[in-house]
């Protein structure tokens, strides 16, 4: 008797019984959607206790407004470019000082590691909140920057430049050590081994966690609302103020974040599956 | 000890940061005209109490203690939940694993600031009047008092901490899920097979086999949630919870002392992250010789 009959022969895995429908995947799903409709309606019955009156109707116009056939953009979509730019900016900084920062504790040099050090355990010891705390009221001042906008990006900059140094050196580690003794054996310099045989190899590696990054810029700019940086979130607590429109307001902005941040995130799912299966 | 080689890289390296230093320094004393004046600082971590004769701790040593208050609390409440969330995670069912993955994945894409807006506002006016903690502490004797106070922070503000707390740990929670996932998932296959292959129920299999060795494996990243707690609790000071941050963005208005008291407390947090990373990694490295 081979294997295959043997296996052949015994009951399947579930003991042969038809699988029940409350066990079954479309129940499961049913069940998902109930729940999300009673924490909706939990919501809700909420914030009638509150006497919420709810004031949908009012909120277009904070997106778009129509005045003499012109097209004139609300300040929601304003925050919403603003988010995106200080995303932007903050990424390119990112990854320049996330490189620098690499470079330093790859080199062996003794100065240049203890720089890198001091500089990771100290943005990493300390909060987000603190460090734009510290830029904005010390550091802006003595830099003379006029824009509360750069200090921002600076901040969030340096605060995520230290998650992009560890990617990059993960990234550079991970390639073997065997391609670095292929490159020198035949001839290579180490600048041209960096650049035909480690960076090519390693950048791949580096792109999902690189991704990951910008969508935790555009998770943290909403720290920014504190330093007056007219981004997303400050544009909807300013417009809370002025309406009392609280609930509508956080509910459209949290979506707003939500299709930035999920699009990047499936992204990320995608290529790191392009990845491991290429490998 | 031996001397570290130093090349013309570690100079020139060395000459950028003094020269950094140097120019930050002539921008505070001949462009901004700053006169440094730490005097108010220590008043602040301690001051003389006429009436019991002695120091006591003020606004910023307390705002500490409530900062870390608020991580342990947050880290016990966030772990039971996230436990749930994670073994949740990897059931067999799929509507558990939907209600968790929905879950995670709603908190780790939006953003904490707009997050703890909505929430608190939500609980405070919700979900705190519920758990009747204004009555408990009306009703509560002295005793019992003073123990919550050591516990939970000045009586009149519990609510507003407790509320922290509950937003806090609502956030936390989906990493901490994550964290437990990775964990289980790290176990090996044959582990549960052999489980399953001598008879043990569902219940025994993860309470006998695959948790105690998950838990060693998730200890190192949870020691890192809990600094990443420290840190994160400083948010709370955006919905008025008076801890470290909150205080320093009070005294620095109130004394118009943004440099001394920003400087001060990011000193403060970074003594009390670093002290934990130190330890953690003590911890981590006795557990990886017993694993061994």
């Amino acid at each position: 008797m081979t294997l295959r009959d043997a296996e052949a022969a015994l009951p399947p895995p579930d003991g042969g019984r038809r699988i029940q429908w409350w066990n079954s995947k479309p129940f499961d799903i049913v069940q998902f959607v109930l729940l999300s409709g009673l924490l909706a309606w939990l919501v809700w019955r909420g914030a009638e206790t509150m006497d919420y009156r709810w004031q949908w109707h009012r909120l277009p116009q904070y997106f778009y407004e129509v005045i003499d056939g012109e097209l004139l953009w609300g300040p929601l979509i304003y925050g919403l470019m603003v988010t995106i730019e200080i995303a932007a900016w903050g990424m390119l900084l990112a990854m320049i000082i996330g490189l620098v920062t690499a470079v330093l504790r790859l080199s062996g040099s003794f100065a240049g590691r203890i720089v890198a050090t001091v500089y990771l355990e100290i943005i990493r010891n300390t909060p987000l909140l603190v460090q734009v705390s510290i830029f904005y009221f010390v550091l802006q001042p003595i830099l003379g920057i006029n824009n509360p906008i750069w200090t921002g990006i600076l901040c969030l900059a340096f605060f995520e430049g230290t998650f992009a140094s560890e990617i990059i050196r993960a990234g550079i580690n991970s390639v073997p050590k065997g391609q670095w003794e292929a490159g020198t054996s035949i001839g290579l310099s180490r600048a041209k081994t960096y650049i035909y045989i480690i960076l090519p190899q390693a950048i791949p590696l580096m792109l999902p966690p690189m991704t990951g990054i910008l969508v935790n810029l555009i998770k943290h700019s909403a720290i920014l609302s504190f330093i007056a940086v007219f981004e997303l979130t400050t544009e909807a607590r300013n417009l809370i103020g002025d309406t009392f429109m609280s609930f509508e307001v956080w509910f459209v902005v949290g979506p707003m974040y939500l299709v930035l941040t999920i699009s990047l995130s499936t992204l990320v799912a995608w290529m790191e599956r392009r990845i491991r299966r290429r490998r | 000890m031996r001397l570290p080689r130093l090349t013309l890289i570690d100079l020139v390296i060395f000459a950028a940061v003094i020269a950094g230093v140097a120019y930050v320094g002539y921008r505070v004393e001949t462009v901004l005209i700053y006169k440094w004046d730490w005097s108010v600082i220590p008043n602040y971590l301690f001051r003389w109490d006429e009436g019991q004769g002695s120091y006591v701790p003020n606004l910023l040593i307390k705002g500490l203690a409530t900062t870390i208050r608020i991580a342990i609390w947050t880290m016990l409440v966030a772990s039971i939940i996230g436990i749930i969330l994670g073994v949740a995670r990897t059931s067999n069912r799929l509507f558990p694993r939907l209600v968790s993955w929905a879950y995670v994945e709603f908190i780790r894409n939006i953003p904490p600031v707009p997050f703890l807006f909505l929430f608190y506002f939500f609980i405070a006016s919700q979900i705190m009047p519920l758990l009747g903690i204004d009555e408990a502490i009306n009703g509560a004797s002295p005793g019992t008092l003073a123990v919550a106070e050591f516990l939970f922070g000045p009586a009149n503000l519990m609510t507003n901490f407790a509320a922290g707390v509950i937003s806090l740990s609502m956030m936390s929670a989906a990493y901490i899920a994550e964290i437990i996932r990775a964990g289980i998932q790290a176990v090996p296959k044959g582990q549960r097979e052999a489980g399953q292959s001598i008879g043990l129920s569902r219940l025994a299999l993860m309470r006998y086999v695959v948790l105690p060795q998950a838990i060693a494996r998730v200890v190192p990243p949870l020691a890192g949630q809990f600094i990443t707690l420290i840190k994160d609790s400083s948010l709370v000071a955006l919905i008025s919870i008076q801890e470290l941050s909150f205080m320093a963005m009070e005294i620095a208005i109130s004394e118009q002392r943004f440099f001394e008291v920003w400087i001060v407390t990011g000193a403060m947090y970074f003594v009390v992250c670093y002290a934990c990373a130190l330890m953690f990694g003590q911890l981590e490295r006795r557990i990886g010789v017993h694993m061994r």
